[in-house]
């Protein structure tokens, strides 16, 4: 019953294989058997977000998926969002409006938004606010990750015409 | 200058990219072994029997360890760094948390019981499951206000009394006559609500024992590793010299991180036994349940005021608990952070104020952002709201009659604590044209007209922050010396590391220490490094808690780079033949006054490190340490303001508005000032509106062991902040600077409540517990109607 399979998958665009027992949360294996350790576990009760990752461009809370669920599925973390070189606009709009403190909630944070804006490109502050109120943070008060989250759509906008 | 400048952060991008490295992240070239723990389901109860044989024997299981094993190992306990005496001049009736049940008694829920380490996670939890434990149960009590009573179950029945100590301070005498002759008092019973931190990292612990060369090391969740080492000098006798503790990434402390958890001490001790790496990761329940939990004072109040509105005195009685044991800093709330601080912002004549510490059967409670003064601004300012209601004189205007004037600072409070500086007039006058006060007055009155409950909240406080000094935080019970340290290493090739014994767990040191010795140095920020958390690397250090690092670690690496800096100058001298008074330091290069003459500080760094040729006293290198010690705490002050609207049909509350207006002094880094000041709002929220780690009061049971149960703010509860400040100097470091990051926190509770008292004191309501929810609302509202009627 325990017996660990190989789990395939597609993270952050590469082809991955890892062993999992059946009983292993996605979260775990990315962490442990793939070694991102970038998705991070903050309850593992599927409230605090910041396990947050995109399982086929939806955002989903690896801690209450199973790795073996993730087979054959496309995921992305955190480690994918940015370039070598650059970053991802939600990444320097973080930066650039301290959109983070202690930065453990971040990169739930992070896929988080990136959801909303590939599927808002345009949103209210009232939008931010709702969209990101699937995550916890504890050290921001949430406005400057608020204002983080307008600036980088006004930017992707931006380039985007 | 970068010292005022909102200059982004430099730590910033490896937790945007995930690369953060927090413990549970950490690898070694051992493979790392897990451990789990049985915990006591029972708020009290004797431990009559634990059978491991069975776990012993599952796969992958390389150690069951309980108490019995502790002590025959001869390991002991953490002790405290703030040891009180009680008033009558005895040791306090101690009894400090045990890392693991020795002693065949468990005396709150979650009590650690036995230890299983097992090659990985799931198997140390497998086996902690197989272990068998037989409990006796005995009565329990894990309520505050009832906990003196007769027929209570004693905690430690060894002390005859559930009281730890009792502590008066102020003016009695002048605080009963000036009760007495009152023109109006005011009372109303105070409870503040158990909270806790629940950081997003949960706590984690890694031990390491090199047996070959006799070296321990933990990678720990803490805010102050070199305290770390003393706590192990007690639990598992390890020599400071021996142990290495490294606090890497930390997400969020808040407090609640500074202690030697029994999880901290344990893991070691498995490595040790299983002579490999192990560690542990709590669950989100763990943590709810075992971090130190915080606030809980049962506090009567009163108030008395003359007829113009004028306080002329005030008193409390207070029980404040500390849970089933008393946890390592917790005296310093009652006996330093909490009755230090009851003037607030006012001149109060007379206030005199006890405290009763209790045990219950409950959560060991310690600091957590504010540690005592959330519990005194919200006490006070209760009192004041009440009381201006009552006498039907504007809140805001009964405050400012009674806030401390600017002519009066330096400004000695009732209870001996002197404010260097501060001006909360005008800091009132602020908040006042940012909320447009009568504006919102106005408005309040017309949406009660159309049975709209909207209620403005105000509280306006000093905060005591940057412990020490040294002799001061003594005096008050400390047996930590409160100052803190810096190195500033300048390299041969003019590049700088600076060394600090604080630990940023969001602050943002990276950043606001290079700001600081780039300044000093004359140099580019990018030229700098810091180095915290470690404490094989940095000399010493006392941690990052109570709004302190600025103003004693950052006063450490402001001291060191000049020390550096008047080293440099004694040799570029040499080597410019010039007088060093005569050299001027900016953009890395050595000037002589009025002249064009110049010499880049990084050949200078070359010479001190690598030429004969130099002042025959001048010694080789280039690095100062500085050890710290204020010449004084720091008083910030703030003024907080807010509306609230209630919800005639739901009794739910929104937060429409918030505004706070700070005096922090100097300012380092504006955009990290505003960030310390809405997160520690956020939290002050919680508090007021929906956190609690409740009891069941029958079985002593633990009601909040998730986030479903434990409910911290989200993004859509709370609005946008509106921030203003003031800057008086701190006159008790050579920047001016106070320290930013409990402001929050420290007033929220008090405005919020305060604010919806307001909205509904027409309806008869005069108090609400916190968190104030809908259901409590609905019952307040309701008790008052009936006894109108
Ligand atoms: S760790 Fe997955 S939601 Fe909290
Ligand atoms: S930045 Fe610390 S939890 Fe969000």
């Amino acid at each position: 019953m325990t017996t660990p399979r190989t789990v395939e998958l597609v993270v952050n665009g590469e082809h991955r294989a890892g062993d999992a027992e059946p009983r292993m949360l996605l979260s775990d294996f990315l962490r442990e058997q793939l070694g991102l350790t970038g998705t991070h576990v903050g309850c593992e009760h599927g409230v605090c977000g910041a396990c947050t990752v995109l399982v086929n461009g939806e955002a989903a809370r690896s801690c209450l998926m199973l790795a073996v669920q993730a087979a054959g599925t496309e995921v992305r973390t955190i480690e994918g969002l940015g370039g070598v070189d650059d970053m991802h606009p939600l990444q320097e709009a973080f930066w650039e409006k301290h959109g983070l403190q202690c930065g453990f909630c971040t990169p739930g944070m992070l896929m988080t938004a990136v959801e909303l804006l590939e599927s808002t490109p345009n949103p209210s502050l009232d939008d931010i606010r709702e969209a990101i109120s699937s995550n916890l943070c504890r050290c921001t008060g949430y406005q400057t990750i608020v204002e983080a989250v307008q600036a980088a759509a006004e930017r992707m906008q931006g380039e985007a015409q | 200058m970068y010292v005022g400048q909102a200059i982004r952060r430099r730590e910033d991008e490896r937790f945007l990219r995930g690369r953060g490295r927090f413990v549970e992240d950490i690898t070694l070239d051992q493979p790392i072994a897990h451990a789990a723990f049985v915990r006591s389901p029972h708020a009290h109860a004797a431990v009559t029997h634990v059978d491991t044989a069975q776990a012993a024997a599952m796969p992958g299981v390389l150690a069951v360890l309980t108490g019995a094993d502790w002590t025959a190992a001869g390991h002991g306990e953490a002790e405290g760094v703030w040891p009180v005496k009680d008033m009558s001049g005895a040791d306090s009736r101690t009894a400090y948390r045990p890392l693991i049940c020795v002693d065949g008694v468990v005396r709150c829920v979650g009590e650690i019981v036995a230890m299983v380490v097992a090659e990985d996670r799931h198997q140390a939890l497998d086996a902690a499951e197989a272990i068998e434990v037989a409990y006796e149960e005995k009565p329990a009590n894990t309520i505050t206000a009832g906990a003196l009573d007769p027929d209570i179950p004693l905690v430690h029945p060894a002390f005859g009394t559930n009281e730890v100590m009792v502590t008066e301070h102020g003016l009695k005498e002048e605080t009963e006559a000036a009760l007495a002759n009152a023109h109006h008092v005011t009372e109303v019973v105070v409870p503040t609500n158990r909270v806790t931190a629940a950081s997003m990292e949960p706590r984690a612990y890694l031990g390491h024992y090199d047996r070959v060369n006799d070296r321990y090391t933990v990678w720990t969740t803490n805010q102050a590793p070199h305290i770390v080492r003393r706590y192990f000098t007690k639990s598992l006798h390890i020599p400071e010299h021996k142990l290495r503790v490294i606090a890497p990434d930390v997400g969020g402390g808040f407090g609640m991180k500074l202690y030697h958890y029994p999880e901290e001490g344990l893991v070691l001790w498995g490595a040790i036994v299983c002579d490999r790496p192990v560690r542990w990761v709590g669950t989100r329940s763990e943590c709810l349940l075992g971090d130190t939990h915080a606030r809980d004072h049962h506090t009567v109040g009163r108030m008395g005021f003359d007829e113009n509105g004028k306080i002329l005195g005030v008193k409390f009685e207070t029980l404040a608990a500390f849970g089933a044991y008393e946890s390592q800093w917790q005296a310093s709330i009652t006996n330093a952070y909490h009755f230090t601080m009851l003037s607030l912002a006012y001149d109060i004549p007379a206030i005199h104020t006890q405290v009763r510490a209790v045990y219950t059967n409950a959560t060991p409670v310690d600091a957590y952002r504010g540690a005592g003064r959330p519990e005194a601004v919200y006490q006070v300012e209760r009192m004041i709201e009440n009381g201006a209601q009552e006498m039907g004189i504007d809140p805001l205007e009964l405050r400012a009659r009674n806030l401390i004037p600017p002519e009066k600072f330096p400004y000695q409070t009732a209870l001996g604590i002197t404010y260097d500086s501060g001006d909360p007039p005008v800091l009132m006058g602020k908040i006042k044209a940012l909320a447009d006060y009568d504006a919102l007055r106005a408005e309040q009155a017309r949406l009660r007209a159309e049975g709209q409950w909207m209620g403005i909240g105000i509280s306006a406080f000093f905060d005591m922050a940057g412990a020490g000094p040294v002799k001061m935080m003594n005096d008050l019970g400390a047996k930590v010396g409160c100052y803190d340290v810096a190195s500033v290493r300048v390299h041969p090739d003019g590049r700088i590391t600076v060394f600090a014994g604080s630990h940023s767990h969001g602050q943002g040191h990276e950043t606001t220490w290079s700001q600081i010795a780039a300044d000093r140095l004359g140099c580019d920020i990018d030229h700098i490094d810091l180095v915290e958390g470690d404490t094989d690397r940095v000399p010493m250090g006392i941690g990052t808690w109570g709004s302190r690092s600025l103003s004693t670690a950052g006063m450490a690496v402001y001291t060191a780079a000049d020390r550096v800096v008047a080293k440099a100058k004694r040799m570029a001298a040499h080597m410019m033949e010039c007088a060093p008074e005569d050299l001027d330091l900016a953009d890395g290069e050595f000037t002589v006054k009025g002249t064009d003459r110049k010499l880049s500080f990084a050949a200078v760094a070359n010479a001190s490190y690598h030429s004969g040729d130099r002042p025959s006293d001048l010694e080789i290198g280039l690095e100062e340490t500085s050890f710290f010690d204020p010449a004084d705490c720091t008083y910030p002050s703030a003024i907080h303001l807010c509306v609230v609207l209630v919800d005639p049909e739901t009794c739910a509350v929104t937060l429409r508005n918030y505004w706070a207006v700070d005096d922090v002094g100097t300012v380092i880094n504006p955009m990290v000032l505003h960030g310390q000041v809405h997160g520690g709002l956020v939290q002050g929220i919680g508090q007021a509106l929906m956190e609690e780690c409740a009891y069941d009061a029958e079985s002593g049971q633990y009601l909040s062991g998730t986030f479903m149960d434990y409910a911290i703010p989200h993004a859509e509860d709370v609005p946008s902040f509106g921030l203003d400040a003031h800057f008086t100097r701190a006159l008790g470091n050579p920047l001016g600077a106070k320290g930013a990051g409990e402001s929050g926190t420290i007033g929220a509770p008090a405005c919020i409540c305060n604010g919806v008292i307001d909205a509904l004191w027409h309806l008869g309501v005069r108090q609400i517990t916190q968190p104030m929810t809908p259901k409590k609302i609905w019952r307040a509202i309701e008790d008052a109607k009936r006894t109108q009627h």
